[in-house]
């Protein structure tokens, strides 16, 4: 159990690092993410450009760590959308039974039927030209958080059924409490650390579904960074072997995601 | 006498064996390589996408064929053939004894059903359409069975050349479209996995010593799209050829194994950077001034630092391009025209003379509107997206400010044929022509692909008033010295208008296994196996497996 | 419900193929080779899929006779390309499925019958290892190490299984009955076959649905990335070229076989509760 908490506290440590670090990503960076340094393209590591440089002469360690910024800042907000959304529509469902529920969990099939690359790949199209980049990739983020949720949905949907049928909802059921009072008063609460940890568990999920869109050439573009577009420098097999510092925002994000499952209790996680 | 030692035995048998074995090619085995994308038809008529082309070339029989590496015309299925003085009838004389591969034989016939469905209204291809230079039918006699007589209802420039193309079909044949003429015939095909092509057994044509050909027995090409599998699969030795290289691969590979890569020169195809100067393009009337002031397109022209390009996108794999003709098109190329040096001091005197003006490292126009704009280019193509990265950045040094979006294909190409909601775009200019005939409707004013402003119902300026005449002149000119004359001012027009701003001609990089014997990679396409007849496998000496 | 989930599943998404920017222009316009007249003659060939309703009423009357149409971008017909590439594509879901399964329940197992910080912790790590790499990340590797597609989806699949599967086996294993039959000496795979897998069985349905449309879910990137050709390709390809007959006929597939997952959880779950 010490040894646990011991993790724990490490892992958040390190998340708190990497997220304050991505924060202040204008002042810790020597440089600026699109700085081409070209007589210097595929440069290795050295003590002007800690982690070399890529194709174009570009930092890395300055495209990692404002990558770290959209990537470490967004999803977050995405799996905040989605957990919102999940929790009110799980609850709902819930709580509610019959005709409103089956509506719900059919309408959560459906979205996970629908071709997630696809409707990306329209929203990209339909942007228009001359937003900034930054705005196309919140877009993004906003698009796949309202995409999200039905993988939590399920979670909250029992979980609010048990409470349903719990004691103490029952004794508000006999004292004459309203429909909506329950829900505020008993339900929303009880399900809050449900929720938390469904957002914590869906903050990597995001993390790696915006690096698997950018490697398919969907989530961020260039020359803005994301872990993702710098994952795409992976497709290069070869490449990599030959100048393996290209591993680097790989690393990163499993750093990232190792901690964020770590600091998950392993209770917390039921079908 | 003490016997030979076992060393020296072994030493004359083999001598004895080196002198015993014929003097022949060694025949047989499978050349496997990849095709990129999924054929979309067999039929040798309807052929519009690379991967249905390069199966063409290899089943179909031609009664012209451009030789790809003398660029000249030669005999084929035609042993001789000779075009009428107004330039509308050409005459065939055709190789007798020549049987398809199913065994039926070949005659005029062929050749005239061949004509008949190409020219038939209802087929819409680029092989049909090429032929198609006005209105009217095409005329086809047979007056014996090996003369084919061709009449068009008007005359076509390089009329010859465009039957490099035409893949002769059988007009009797029970198996339609798949009895062929050339060295193979598809064997076998499962969708979405590969082709596998048989040697055809009746094919027409020997070597010197009258052995037949093809020397190979069979060609598997795989349908793989993804070029770094591709690349690990030639590294392992499952695939003896890659046709075109991206050109960081071919640096890799060069680096480890350099006896595997060919690089043939100077390819014809080009990368392009061009403006909106449409007229319904939903755009501020401030950038559509910009976009249409010569200086302005000139000033970008000679901000953009093509020598960077070259050697980072292109790993030193490409040389610059400024107009439409690669230099490596050795007969249509103006080699008069001067090539301007990369200077932003003198873009922005340009710049500066056409009323726009540096405030603070950022350059406003003439009311004050900050000069910037978007290119659009199309996702999943590495090589752009680093391009247009990088003349971002150049043109930051004269304080223009520039987004780049990736689009797929089908949303950029609603948005540069459509809605013209747009400002710059780059893309690839694919040529597997020589001869700019092929070009028209990116030339002429009226024409889909004029791509800066399509379809125009007049000319919008003088300048591409006079490249319509002189398009419309050389196509029918009557020398072939009088047409270069007319395409080379029409080149001089481009370069001083910049339409297109060309940046860059890239190289032809192809990987030959060394246990294939004869490959001879060249500039046209198909670059590596343009001469898969003579191909030979050899022993694996040295493969191509690395790593 | 099936049927008008489905249903609504395809009309969804053929709105939104047709609806999106994009739809209706084709590569071949810009091939300056052809001539006006086969310009005209490509883009009416679009336009008579133009009115989505009547374009999919037809589109259903011909599915129920069994003519599911033909695919605007292969030009072959839609069965015959089903009929291809749904084996393929099948045979790497049921087989990494399969793989994930047996591994996550083997670590299980391990995990309660031989409990401890060491072996817990191992489990963590190597689904921990597993879980953060992206589908894309796995699909490369698997190529580079000749690995076949099966083994990439099992990769993706194992790692929420296993935690699942862990939880809910640490906690059918720590019921007082158990624990008391435990201590009364029976045999453990007597335990594992008649007190716990009977308890844990409707979960494990519910499991089974999960991991299958998770499965499902992850072969489209990774068989795009690896170029395996199965049905995940042909969708990845398909929203590409903006293929309308092919994204409705893919879209009803994986409806259908989403819903039949997610219904097969959600019985189980009504019985567990």
């Amino acid at each position: 159990m010490r040894t646990r908490r011991r993790l724990r506290a490490v892992c958040v440590a390190v998340l708190c690092v990497i997220f304050v670090v991505g924060l202040f990503a204008g002042t810790v960076s020597p440089y600026s993410y699109s700085k081409q340094f070209r007589e210097r393209p595929n440069a290795a590591p050295s003590s002007s450009h800690l982690l070399g440089t890529d194709s174009l002469g570009r930092d890395l360690f300055a495209r990692l760590i404002y990558g770290t910024r959209v990537s470490l800042l967004l999803a977050p907000a995405a799996a905040l959308l989605a957990t919102l959304i999940a929790g009110l529509l799980g609850g709902f469902a819930g709580f509610m039974g019959g005709w409103c529920e089956k509506l719900i969990l059919s309408a959560a099939d459906l979205s996970m039927a629908l071709p997630l690359l696809f409707v990306l790949l329209a929203l990209r199209a339909v942007l228009p030209l001359d937003i900034p980049p930054i705005l196309s990739v919140i877009a993004t983020f906003i698009l796949l958080g309202l995409l999200g949720w039905p993988s939590s949905l399920r979670v909250v949907w029992a979980a609010t059924k048990n409470l349903k049928n719990s004691d103490f909802l029952l004794l508000a059921r006999a004292t004459g409490c309203t429909r909506w009072r329950m829900i505020a008063r008993h339900v929303l609460p009880n399900l809050r650390p449900i929720l938390l940890a469904q957002f914590w568990i869906s903050i990597p999920v995001f993390v790696l579904t915006e690096a698997t869109l950018s490697m398919l050439g969907l989530g961020v573009t260039e020359p803005l960074p994301s872990w993702g577009n710098l994952l795409r420098g992976l497709e290069d097999i070869s490449g990599v072997s030959a100048n393996p510092w290209r591993l680097s925002p790989l690393i990163l994000l499993v750093l990232v995601v190792i901690c964020f499952q770590l600091i998950l209790p392993a209770q917390e996680e039921t079908a | 006498m003490p016997s030979p030692s076992p060393l020296k035995k072994k030493l004359v048998l083999i001598s004895l064996l080196a002198f015993a074995l014929p003097a022949r090619a060694q025949t047989g085995g499978e050349l496997h390589f990849c095709l990129r994308g999924e054929p979309k038809t067999f039929n040798p008529i309807l052929v519009d996408d690379d991967a249905s082309e390069n199966i063409r070339y290899l089943t179909g029989g031609v009664l012209i064929r451009l030789n790809r590496q003398s660029q000249a015309l030669g005999p084929a299925l035609a042993t001789s053939w000779s075009v009428s003085h107004d330039r509308r009838t050409i005459t065939f004389h055709l190789r007798k004894g020549i049987h398809f591969s199913d065994g039926t034989p070949f005659t005029s016939e062929d050749v005239a059903y061949t004509m008949r469905l190409l020219m038939d209204p209802e087929t819409h291809s680029p092989t049909g359409d090429a032929f198609r230079s006005s209105e009217g039918a095409v005329q086809v006699q047979t007056p014996a069975a090996d003369v084919a007589v061709i009449t068009f209802p008007a005359p076509i420039a390089g009329l010859e050349r465009l039957f490099d193309q035409v893949a002769i079909l059988s007009a009797h044949s029970p198996k339609k479209e798949m009895a062929v003429l050339g060295p193979f015939y598809v064997a076998d095909y499962k969708a979405g996995s590969y082709v596998l092509l048989h040697k055809n057994p009746n094919y027409w044509k020997h070597d010197a010593q009258g052995q037949a050909l093809p020397y190979i027995d069979s060609v598997r090409l795989d349908i793989q799209r993804n070029r770094d599998i591709e690349l690990l699969r030639f590294r392992r030795g499952e695939l003896q050829l890659i046709n075109r290289l991206e050109a960081e691969q071919f640096e890799r590979l060069q680096h480890d194994n350099p006896a595997v890569t060919r690089n043939a020169g100077t390819g014809l195809d080009a990368e392009e950077l061009w403006f909106n100067q449409s007229p319904a393009a939903p755009l501020p009337e401030y950038k559509k001034a910009w976009f249409s002031t010569k200086e302005f397109r000139k000033a970008i022209s000679l901000a953009i630092n093509r020598a960077d390009l070259c050697r980072i996108v292109y790993a030193g794999y490409a040389k610059p391009a400024y107009g439409p003709v690669s230099p490596s098109n050795h007969f249509w190329f103006n080699a008069s025209l001067e090539d301007p040096k990369y200077d932003p001091q003198v873009a922005l005197n340009l710049l500066t003379q056409a009323g726009f003006r540096l405030d603070n490292d950022t350059l406003k126009d003439r009311a004050g509107n900050r000069v910037e704009f978007t290119i659009v280019t199309n996702s999943g193509n590495a090589a752009r997206e680093k391009i247009a990265a990088m003349i971002q950045q150049d043109l930051s040094q004269v304080g223009i400010k520039v987004n780049v979006v990736t689009l797929d294909f089908p949303s950029l190409i609603e948005r540069i044929t459509r809605t013209f909601d747009y400002d710059a775009c780059i893309l690839g200019l694919v040529n597997t022509d020589l001869d700019p005939s092929g070009q028209m409707n990116v030339w002429l004013s009226s024409g889909e692909n004029h791509q800066w402003n399509p379809s125009q119902k007049t000319p919008a300026t003088a300048w591409e008033a006079e490249i319509d005449k002189l398009m419309r002149e050389q196509a029918t000119a009557a020398t072939e010295k009088e047409r270069k004359g007319k395409f080379d001012r029409v080149q001089q027009i481009v370069a001083e208008q910049q339409p297109f701003i060309y940046l860059i001609n890239k190289d032809v990089l192809v990987a030959v296994s060394s246990n294939v014997v004869g490959a001879a990679p060249v500039v046209l396409n198909p670059a590596g196996f343009w001469n898969v007849d003579i191909l030979r496998l050899g022993p694996a000496s040295e493969f191509g497996v690395q790593k | 419900m099936l049927a008008v989930l489905c249903f609504a599943g395809g009309l969804l998404s053929a709105s939104l193929v047709r609806l999106a920017p994009g739809y209706g222009v084709d590569e071949r316009e810009l091939d300056p080779r052809l001539s006006q007249a086969s310009m005209e003659a490509i883009r009416n060939a679009h336009r008579v899929n133009s009115n989505l309703l009547s374009y999919y009423g037809r589109y259903l009357a011909r599915a129920i006779r069994g003519d599911l149409g033909s695919s605007e971008w292969l030009q072959q017909p839609i069965s015959s390309l089903f009929k291809e590439r749904f084996p393929v594509t099948a045979k790497s879901v049921a087989s990494g499925v399969l793989l994930a399964w047996g591994i996550a329940l083997a670590i299980s197992l391990a995990n309660v019958l031989f409990p401890g910080f060491f072996v817990e912790i191992s489990g963590t790590l190597v689904s921990g290892l597993f879980i953060v790499l992206p589908a894309a990340v796995v699909a490369i590797f698997s190529v580079y190490l000749h690995a076949p597609v099966f083994l990439a989806i099992a990769v993706v699949t194992f790692p929420k299984l296993f935690r699942y599967l862990r939880n809910l086996l640490g906690h059918a294993y720590s019921q007082p009955y158990v624990l008391a039959a435990q201590a009364r000496g029976i045999g453990q795979a007597r335990i594992l076959f008649h007190h716990v897998l009977p308890l844990v069985s409707p979960a494990l349905f519910a499991l089974l649905g999960v991991s299958l449309s998770l499965a499902f879910g992850a072969a489209i990137p990774i068989e795009a990335l690896c170029d395996s050709p199965g049905v995940g390709q042909l969708a990845w390809q398909a929203a590409l070229n903006r293929d309308l007959p092919l994204i409705v006929n893919l879209t009803l597939l994986i409806t259908l076989i989403t819903v039949a997952a997610n219904s097969l959880a959600n019985v189980a779950n009504e019985r567990a509760l």
